[in-house]
């Protein structure tokens, strides 16, 4: 007979959670505050789309119209419809650098920290992807809203589709989201001394590789690679950075330390 | 399993804790027995936060072995899913209010009390509804303390869990635990630097001086473990030669030295010689243990000068 058995219903012991239950919940901890994650970029969203309207009604007033294909083609260079992923990039660096030492406060460990991080983030981004392809979609069948206004109709949304659209609405979405995940976690692993070898070699990376081509007189060559992808092609190959931020940060997070 | 492992929460050996060449830990050995209420005291920068952070798998060990409940903690689930580590440093999301953290507390702290945690927050008056960021820093440990208790972890560990609060907010912290923990026996370790305050509660004090454990005593033991004689300086040096002196001070023709460990006899022999003897409290004990200088001036001041 143990202690333990002698001391019934004492707080010695806990019922122990599944690791599906436990990175659910780092799930619901993110979440608990829905303004960060829903309220507030859905808010943002929809100041964005008044001034849209607005600003297109102007110019409509004073172009004298907004129906003809060229003033929908004008709209199209608008960057409204990426309103709150500036916000969301932020949004990303906070769920490291809040989340993590929340989170190891409440004794979840690193490892079901990220998971349930990362997938938070697929889940986020996988709605703003259906919410925003369909609003794309409908955005054309009602004609800008009956106003001939176009906010989600932009760039390149509403060109190749909606299966298009959604699925370069999710890689960005979750590119946005482990990128700026991925920074706070190589400062909540290496603080400054880690931020200031990232941010040189990232500066370094990009303009050895603007050297490269431009050295190899590649530009027109890179122009090409890039118009034979089309817009589902270039988003499945941001992929590629979006899944190194995400194992990176996973690798670094695991000997990350919460910040005193 | 041996009835030994069950009766331990916590076993640490040789541990040492780096940063750069600073060496925050040094060498520690202790185990923190189940069901007890310990005391991790000593002064600012001493290793207190350093060593929770250890045990709670938050820092990484240079070298040692640390075991919780078995096994390492560090990054070990079933260990970690038995402690709630409430720091007095804790960060919170930026737009967070007070509700939000209630409500998420219980989803990782399986002994969660909804009840309990009402309860104290209607003790502490908390406002709920309110956002972290602009509690005051006393509200903001209340909290903290909140969620240390209401979670009922087999292990919880209070870094300066009152700091910024008010006295009553300190005793009310202080009776409900000790309510809590004898309906609810747990391991609880408190680091403080109200002494006094807490002695009653502790039942064992570690004490921790520059990344070394100073004092690893039971807490009754070590209120009885030593006095202070003052007296003549003559009759005190002639009553405490070949003691443990602990410190002593004096001014003149008067000494007041704190030596450790006397006995009735010992006692009597004292106050027979006209020196009077008073107990020393866990604070100024502590306080005395962890400055290892001695103020005594070798002559009368005053006769110096002239």
């Amino acid at each position: 007979m143990t202690t333990t058995d002698l001391l019934p219903g004492t707080a010695t012991s806990v019922h122990p959670r599944s690791a599906p239950a436990r990175i659910w919940n780092v799930v619901r901890l993110h979440l608990v505050d829905r303004r960060t994650y829903i309220g507030i970029p859905w808010l943002i969203v929809g100041i964005a789309f008044v001034i849209t309207v607005l600003i297109a009604q102007i110019i409509g007033f004073t172009t004298g119209g907004l129906g003809t294909p060229d003033a929908i083609e004008g709209q199209r260079y608008s960057w409204a419809v990426l309103s709150p992923q500036w916000y969301l990039v932020v949004v990303g660096v906070q769920a490291i650098s809040f989340g993590f030492p929340l989170a190891l406060g409440f004794g979840v460990t690193r490892r079901d920290f990220y998971l349930g991080t990362a997938l938070m983030f697929v889940l986020i981004a996988a709605g703003n992807a259906i919410a925003f392809s369909t609003l794309t979609q409908l955005e054309q069948v009602t004609n800008g809203w009956w106003l001939n206004s176009y906010m989600f109709n932009a760039l390149w949304f509403g060109l190749d589709g909606w299966a298009v659209d959604l699925l370069s609405f999710f890689v960005m979405q979750l590119l946005v989201f482990f990128v700026g995940a991925s920074i706070a976690t190589i400062y909540m692993r290496w603080r400054m001394p880690g931020m200031l070898v990232f941010w040189s070699a990232l500066a370094l990376g990009i303009v050895s590789t603007v050297m490269l081509i431009t050295f190899t007189s590649s530009w027109p060559a890179v122009a090409t690679w890039f118009t034979a992808q089309g817009i589902a092609g270039i988003f499945a190959w941001l992929l590629v950075p979006a899944a190194l931020a995400a194992g990176g940060g996973f690798l670094a997070l695991r000997r990350a330390t919460p910040k005193n | 399993m041996t009835l030994t492992d069950t009766n331990t929460a916590v076993r640490v050996a040789g541990l040492t804790k780096k940063f750069g060449t600073f060496t925050a830990i040094n060498d520690v050995s202790f185990t923190v027995e189940r069901n007890k209420i310990y005391g991790l005291l000593g002064r600012n920068g001493a290793g207190k936060t350093t060593l929770m952070q250890l045990l709670t798998g938050q820092q990484f060990a240079t070298r040692g072995t640390l075991d919780v409940f078995g096994a390492s903690p560090v990054e070990n689930a079933r260990v970690l899913q038995q402690i709630c580590f409430i720091k007095e440093s804790q960060k919170y999301p930026d737009s967070f209010r007070v509700e939000h953290v209630l409500a998420s507390a219980p989803w990782f702290f399986s002994n969660w009390d909804e009840e309990f945690a009402q309860r104290l927050v209607r003790d502490f008056r908390l406002p709920v509804t309110r956002a972290i960021k602009k509690l005051s820093r006393g509200q903001l440990s209340a909290v903290g303390v909140i969620v240390g208790l209401a979670s009922r972890a087999p292990l919880t560990f209070f870094d300066e869990p009152y700091l910024g609060l008010d006295a009553v907010a300190r005793q009310i912290f202080y009776d409900r635990l000790l309510e809590d923990y004898a309906e609810n026996p747990r391991t609880v370790v408190l680091s403080t630097h109200l002494i006094d305050e807490v002695s009653n509660l502790l039942e064992h004090v570690l004490v921790l001086d520059e990344g070394r454990i100073l004092m690893d005593q039971d807490a009754e033991q070590l209120r009885g473990s030593a006095s202070t004689v003052v007296g003549k300086k003559t009759d005190v040096d002639a009553f405490v030669a070949g003691r443990d002196i602990i410190s002593r001070d004096g001014i003149g023709g008067l000494a007041s030295v704190t030596v450790a460990g006397l006995n009735e006899a010992e006692r009597a022999v004292a106050r027979n010689a006209g020196l009077e003897l008073s107990p020393v409290s866990l604070q100024q004990l502590i306080v005395q243990r962890t400055t290892s200088t001695t103020s005594e001036s070798a002559t009368d001041p005053w006769s110096a000068r002239s």
